[in-house]
């Protein structure tokens, strides 16, 4: 047995440490409404993008459906059932609903993060049972060993509108300060001041909660994959309803609503 | 990454960063301040679900009310019709979401009244946007300006170049914080109002019209409802142009409509021509302004050879005769 004493090294004194330390006790609490949140910010961004696409394909298939009822006198008056208003509202209502189907699919699961103390900081753990989850090389390699539509399409949605809520957060944060301090602080200094915070933003939130919230999706998707995948066709289909969702939306944010650079210039 | 000492902090700011935007920017964020407004018995500030893909002014206004209630008694030049775009959505706005135009009006010495009054009002958003040309060569940068005021524009610009992207209206209105959403609509109104004043005409222009816009007994159907469109009377295979550059949406053929096609022209103006005998372009084409696109005819629910010319302001049907001056003869009776 180590003869470590079991109270934790000693912390560097100060209020702000301190202050830190007593809300860091709370991530339990706020790291995975902070997840979700980031994730629900990416999904909003990328389904803005799309709402001129989907009113594309509602208008095939609106002009379908004209062909299909105007072919018969008894069903021509239906031609009129959707005015032009109706289709663009449906075409919004489609974005909504599209939105808030992968709020559920990737944002869903960062409710189940937990945080895992080190020892160093709290030594008493090692007297507990250990923390079995699997790392990020374990899960890595598992994924290239045993390749499930989850475990692929899962993390890497999440890490395109993980990045595309970033950029959306700090795009409001520079927006917000640049604008309301601009007459206070003056031009320079509030643009300085602006693009700083967006930066900041952009890169804290990144570093704080986007790797997170992609571990977060990796280890939900590989606990399904292991509890419910037992052969190829099982590992292609599983979850492949909510991959075929969550891609499209994942590739918008990463193509239309990631302006990672603009934030360098 | 960083120092242990800071993480929790950090984390908790990044955390609080999300969730505040989340909750005011994104739909989930409004369906769950409407669900806590419910439980509390409050009044819930949310926008309705539908308008985070598309702002809403809050004065209600849409841009089918701004359409002038009479023809123009003479044609316009293209910045004729921005200023008298501009002066339409300025007068639809609400007092406070007016500031920033009036603002900028005061600096260059107009009043205010000139710029809502009936007869000044085009004249005074006329030298409005010349005085704003030279910082926004861009139309759409100076509506923002007007509208936002002259600080976002130029930041909006700013992050649009940033970003490598052309500075169109919604482009800059999606760099603009909370607080601008009336401006936002209300260049969107005007530039889709400018739009529509510099459309061509499908047919020749002196083309008699044998039903106009509006609420009419129906010659086929037998009630009354709402002509969504004007009737150009014209002989079967008679050409058809585009009235302004777009991309066709819809190319298609039913009983009622017979063959249609609808243009796209962006800024939130499209156009609709029925009864075609023949479309000559297809779906996802890019057509040019006076691009030969259909040969009139008589298919549908028609009951003679005519076309059926439509013109939509952000998706609603409004009478395309407003937007012209000198407009043909029109026809006492209503035929289709």
């Amino acid at each position: 047995m180590s003869l470590r004493p079991l109270t934790p090294p000693a912390q560097p004194s100060g209020p702000l440490s301190g202050l830190s330390r007593f809300i860091g006790g709370f991530r339990w609490a706020f790291m995975p409404v902070g997840l979700l949140a980031l994730i629900a910010v990416g999904v909003h961004a990328a389904a803005d993008t799309l709402d001129e696409r989907l009113l594309s394909l509602v208008d095939l298939v609106d002009a379908a459906f004209d062909r299909l009822v105007g072919a018969s006198t008894l069903t021509e008056g239906l031609v009129d059932l959707i005015s032009l208003e109706q289709r663009t509202q449906i075409a919004r209502g489609l974005a909504l609903a599209w939105e808030l189907s992968v709020d559920l699919v990737l944002a869903l699961p960062a409710l189940g993060y937990r945080e895992s103390k080190g020892l160093e900081e709290e030594p008493w753990r090692k007297y507990l049972v250990q923390d079995t989850r699997p790392t990020w090389r374990q899960l890595f390699t598992r994924s290239l060993r045993k390749p499930t539509t989850l475990r692929w399409t899962r993390p890497l949605a999440t890490a395109a509108v993980v990045v595309a809520g970033a950029c959306a957060v700090a795009r409001l944060v520079q927006g917000s300060v640049y604008l309301s301090w601009r007459t206070l602080l003056g031009d320079g200094v509030a643009d300085a001041t602006a693009r700083g915070l967006a930066l900041g933003a952009l890169v804290g939130i990144l570093a704080t909660l986007g790797w997170r919230a992609v571990l977060r999706n990796l280890q939900h998707a590989d606990t399904a994959s292991e509890e419910n995948v037992r052969n190829r066709w099982q590992a292609f289909s599983y979850g492949l309803v909510g991959s075929a969702v969550a891609v499209p939306l994942a590739l918008a944010a990463a193509l239309d609503a990631a302006p990672v650079l603009s934030f360098l210039r | 990454m960083f120092s242990r000492n800071a993480r929790g902090l950090l984390d908790f700011l990044m955390a609080a960063l999300c969730l505040w935007t989340a909750y005011h920017h994104t739909p989930a964020g409004a369906l769950v301040r409407r669900a806590s407004a419910w439980a509390f018995n409050t009044r819930s500030t949310a926008r309705p679900l539908l308008a985070y893909y598309d702002g809403v002014s809050s004065s209600g206004v849409t841009t089918s009310a701004l359409v002038p209630e009479v023809s123009l008694v003479r044609p316009i030049s293209e910045a004729g019709a921005l200023a008298y775009g501009t002066h339409l959505a300025l007068k639809g706005l609400q007092p406070k979401a007016r500031k920033p135009a009036l603002a900028l009006a005061a600096e260059l010495g107009m009043s205010s009244e000139a710029l809502l009054d009936e007869a000044k009002g085009p004249v005074a958003a006329r030298k409005l946007l010349e005085a704003l040309a030279g910082d926004f060569p861009n139309e759409e940068a100076r509506l923002t300006a007007v509208f936002a005021g002259r600080i976002p524009a130029r930041y909006a610009l700013e992050r649009v170049s940033a970003e490598g992207g052309t500075p169109t209206l919604e482009q800059l209105a999606r760099q603009l914080p909370p607080g601008f959403e009336d401006a936002k609509v209300a260049a969107n109104q005007a530039l889709a109002l400018t739009t529509a004043f510099g459309l061509a005409w499908p047919v020749p222009e002196n083309t008699r019209i044998a039903s106009p816009f509006g609420y009419r007994i129906h010659p086929t159907l037998g009630y009354r409802k709402l002509h969504t469109g004007v009737d150009l009377s014209v002989p079967q295979g008679t050409e058809v142009h585009g009235v302004e550059e777009g991309v066709v949406r819809r190319a298609s053929e039913d009983a009622v409509n017979g063959r249609v096609l609808i243009i796209d022209h962006g800024r939130g103006v499209s156009t609709a021509y029925c009864h075609n005998s023949e479309l000559l372009v297809k779906v996802g084409q890019r057509v040019k302004r006076g691009e030969l696109i259909a040969h009139s005819g008589n298919t549908g629910r028609s009951t003679g050879p005519h076309l059926h010319y439509q013109l939509e302001l952000a998706s609603q049907p409004v009478d395309p005769l407003r937007f012209r001056a000198g407009t043909g003869p029109v026809a006492t009776g209503s035929r289709p």
